[in-house]
């Protein structure tokens, strides 16, 4: 049934390109905004708390640094207070799509949880949302084919958060992490070697200090 | 003196120490890199990188329309254009050719005699071809490299064999150099008669191993006049023609067409090492002098009087396969017992894997040096096509599609030809082209550089490394420049395959480095030692204590 609304909506909004409205989706010839908030208060919030204004990119040269990985966002950790309106500026400085997706928001006032913001190439757009009042970790990723899996996730904490999301970079390590192999040199075998005769020495020490004190 | 209790008291420890090692055990051969990824590192060269010039401009001189010996040698603008002494050798016979064109060539004076004009219509009849069998890449005792050398591409040395017409002088280039003498290479030379020749060929058999020559759909009789072999197969015929020793093959094709001739000794074996060429019968004309050797194939500097009738050019296109296996039996020993053993019994052709491919004998990038079509808009060209892989090929020439005119050397009805984009050949089979290079949005898209290629698309990498293997290039005069090559679209195409690492499947793709290794943990190298020392001495302690205690 929701496939049908969907499509529907989709058949809808496809014949002309320009900006508009449907069930939660702004679309237009440069991207699309789903489930745009600025204003509905979720149930455990009785106000805005805070108005925090984001901006974040998302590209290819941010993933300059993390060689291995090809696309991410400039920044990839966030924090706003509890029942906080977040207007979020997304840029994507490529030419190709990217995203700007974030998990796990109430889903009576978003369907599936979700707030989107979708550029189909190298521009800008900014939308809201608000933020329910629980300590919570959402999850940000960018939802192209394999992007998220190359470097294009991030997360954002409400209040104290529920602890960090796996697999951000340069924030946690991969839950499936890569293996690398070890570049061991004759260093590692001596200092193992060493450390085992410096052990075994300590106690023949340690013994012969205690024969002596019995001795005494 | 401890009593023993308190060595007993002591063994819980140990267990503990072992317990505690094992947690903190670290990895010593790979390891997750956590956070941060490992910053990477180039790829390690085992031999010194070497970029080459995309065409070693030898003989410029070589590239214009020529007359020598009063034959008319057509322009061939390749890098590598064929010598055109050679032709001139090749289309009158060594013993109708000056003494200058015989100094500038390297056959022997014997190799191809040319007589007697028996129908009397203005060419010779009688033809006698001396053929040797060389190697290429072979062992040497002298080095642990192979000799003479012969590159299918940059730094790729195979072992292989080839006919070639019979040579004179050095097989090297000079006597410094271990490298093959141009006219030393594979292809087997194309051989070409014209349709009623009396054609005589002698195998000199110059090798180690006994060899044959068969010819696969040329006209011949089973037996010579005086009733010796001449189907050239040892379980029908008489026994091989041993190493040194020569035998003598007639044939008087009464039917023109793009055949083949190999040899037919352990043919499985000896087929795949390179001994095959294509054989071309041409058709019947007065003054029909045919260039009897097209050394390398590729593009035929003197047609016959009935291609040049209907074609602006013709080329001789021959694909070849070499399985890496088989060719490293002729490298590994000069005991030709060894050889004989590695190739005829350790080797296993059913086992046989095709590593490299070529197209008259280079694989890509060296195809771009000699293996190229040239063309001109609205020309018809002949395209004579020869599979002796042992798998299929799938010919594809970008923009274009070609008309098949010919299978195995037998014309298609005409009303009945294909014009299509994709021509298949099974091991052994020929077929003959027309490509029309007009512009009409069917037979040609318009000028262009366009890739030709098998579309087997492992024939389109050189072990495995792409681009290589047959990859060649349809190229249109008005973007040619003067050594040859392309006008391609960027300066900096060609130098990564131009490099030796290349093909050694060391250099990595897009200028990127590879992800490469951790740095070992010592802290926990360090702390572990510790622990398996401590550990090692409580229990010599303990036993050394328990001991005396008694
Ligand atoms: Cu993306
Ligand atoms: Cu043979």
């Amino acid at each position: 049934m929701k496939k049908i609304l969907l499509l529907s909506l989709f058949l809808f909004s496809f014949p002309s390109f320009a900006a508009m409205n449907h069930g939660g989706m702004i679309m237009d010839e440069k991207g699309m905004i789903m489930n745009h908030n600025p204003d509905k208060l979720p149930k455990d919030c009785t106000e805005i708390s805070e108005d925090v204004d984001i901006t974040i990119r998302g590209g290819r040269k941010f993933a300059k640094d993390y060689a291995g990985k090809m696309f991410t966002y400039d920044k990839r950790d966030w924090q706003v207070p509890p029942c906080a309106r977040v207007n979020v500026t997304f840029i994507n400085e490529d030419d190709i799509r990217h995203q700007f997706m974030i998990h796990g928001l109430p889903g009576y006032m978003y369907p599936k949880g979700m707030f989107t913001i979708e550029l189909y190439g190298k521009g800008q757009k900014t939308a809201s949302f608000i933020v329910p009042s629980r300590d919570y970790t959402y999850y940000i990723h960018c939802e192209v084919s394999q992007h998220t899996e190359k470097g294009m996730k991030g997360q954002l904490k409400v209040g104290k958060g529920s602890g960090d999301l796996d697999s951000i970079l340069g924030l946690t390590p991969p839950l499936t992490p890569d293996l690398y192999p070890i570049k061991n040199s004759h260093y590692t075998w001596i200092t193992l070697i060493f450390s085992i005769l410096l052990g075994a020495v300590f106690i023949r020490v340690l013994s012969y200090f205690l024969s002596k004190r019995e001795d005494v | 003196m401890p009593n023993k209790r308190l060595y007993y008291r002591l063994i819980p420890v140990v267990f503990a120490l072992i317990a505690l090692s094992t947690w903190l055990q670290p990895d010593f051969f790979q390891r997750a890199s956590g956070i941060d990824l490992p910053k990477g590192q180039n790829p390690q060269l085992s031999q010194a990188l070497k970029v080459e010039k995309p065409c070693v401009d030898l003989h410029p001189e070589w590239r214009k329309a020529q007359t020598i010996d009063n034959v008319a040698i057509s322009e061939s603008l390749l890098c590598e254009p064929d010598n055109p002494y050679n032709i001139a050798a090749f289309v009158l016979g060594m013993n109708n050719v000056s003494m200058r064109t015989m100094m500038s060539s390297r056959i022997a004076e014997d190799a191809l005699i040319k007589s007697d004009d028996l129908d009397g219509d203005g060419d010779p009849d009688i033809i006698r071809i001396k053929l040797e069998v060389l190697e290429l890449n072979g062992a040497t005792p002298d080095s642990p490299n192979p000799f003479p050398t012969y590159d299918i591409a940059p730094g790729i040395q195979p072992g292989m064999w080839a006919f070639s017409p019979k040579l004179r002088g050095m097989s090297v280039k000079n006597f410094r150099s271990q490298k093959a003498n141009a006219i030393l290479r594979a292809p087997s030379p194309v051989i070409r008669v014209e349709q009623g020749d009396k054609v005589y060929i002698t195998l000199e058999n110059t090798h180690y191993f006994p060899h044959t020559l068969h010819f696969h759909g040329v006209d011949h009789p089973f037996q010579t006049a005086d009733g010796g072999d001449n189907d050239g197969v040892p379980v029908t015929g008489q026994k091989p023609v041993m190493p040194g020793n020569t035998r003598t093959y007639e044939l008087q094709p009464r039917h023109a067409g793009t055949m083949l001739y190999h040899c037919h000794v352990q043919t499985d074996k000896h087929l795949m090492m390179g001994l095959n060429g294509m054989f071309v019968v041409e058709e019947n004309r007065p003054n029909n002098w045919v260039q009897t050797f097209n050394v390398g194939a590729g593009h035929v500097r003197h047609s016959s009087v009935a291609i040049k009738e209907k074609f602006d050019r013709e080329y001789d296109l021959h694909y070849q396969s070499i399985d890496k296996n088989l060719a490293k039996t002729i490298q590994q020993s000069n005991d030709i017992r060894e050889i004989s053993k590695k190739m005829h019994r350790v080797y296993n052709m059913s086992e046989s894997k095709e590593n490299y491919f070529m197209l008259n004998g280079h694989s890509f990038p060296y195809t771009l040096r000699d293996a190229l079509i040239i063309a001109k808009p609205d020309e018809n060209i002949k395209l004579r096509i020869a599979n002796t892989q042992h798998s299929n090929i799938a010919v594809h020439i970008h923009g274009h599609k070609a008309t098949i005119t010919h299978y195995d050397g037998v014309e298609q009805n005409p009303a009945a030809q294909i014009t299509r984009d994709v021509y298949g050949l099974s091991a052994a089979q020929r077929i003959d082209l027309n490509l029309q290079t007009t512009n009409d949005g069917l037979h040609s898209y318009g000028e262009g550089v366009w890739l030709f290629h098998d579309h087997v698309e492992m024939g389109v990498a050189n072990d495995g490394i792409s681009p290589g293997g047959n990859v060649a290039l349809l190229v249109y005069e008005s973007l040619l420049s003067e050594t040859g090559m392309p006008n391609i679209l960027r300066a900096d195409a060609l130098d990564d395959v131009m490099t030796n690492s290349y093909y050694a499947k060391e250099r990595a793709l897009w200028g990127k480095k590879e992800a490469g290794t951790l740095a070992p943990d010592y802290l926990r190298i360090i702390l572990f030692g510790l622990l398996l020392g401590l550990t090692l001495g409580l229990i010599i302690f303990i036993l050394r204590g328990l001991t005396k205690a008694d």
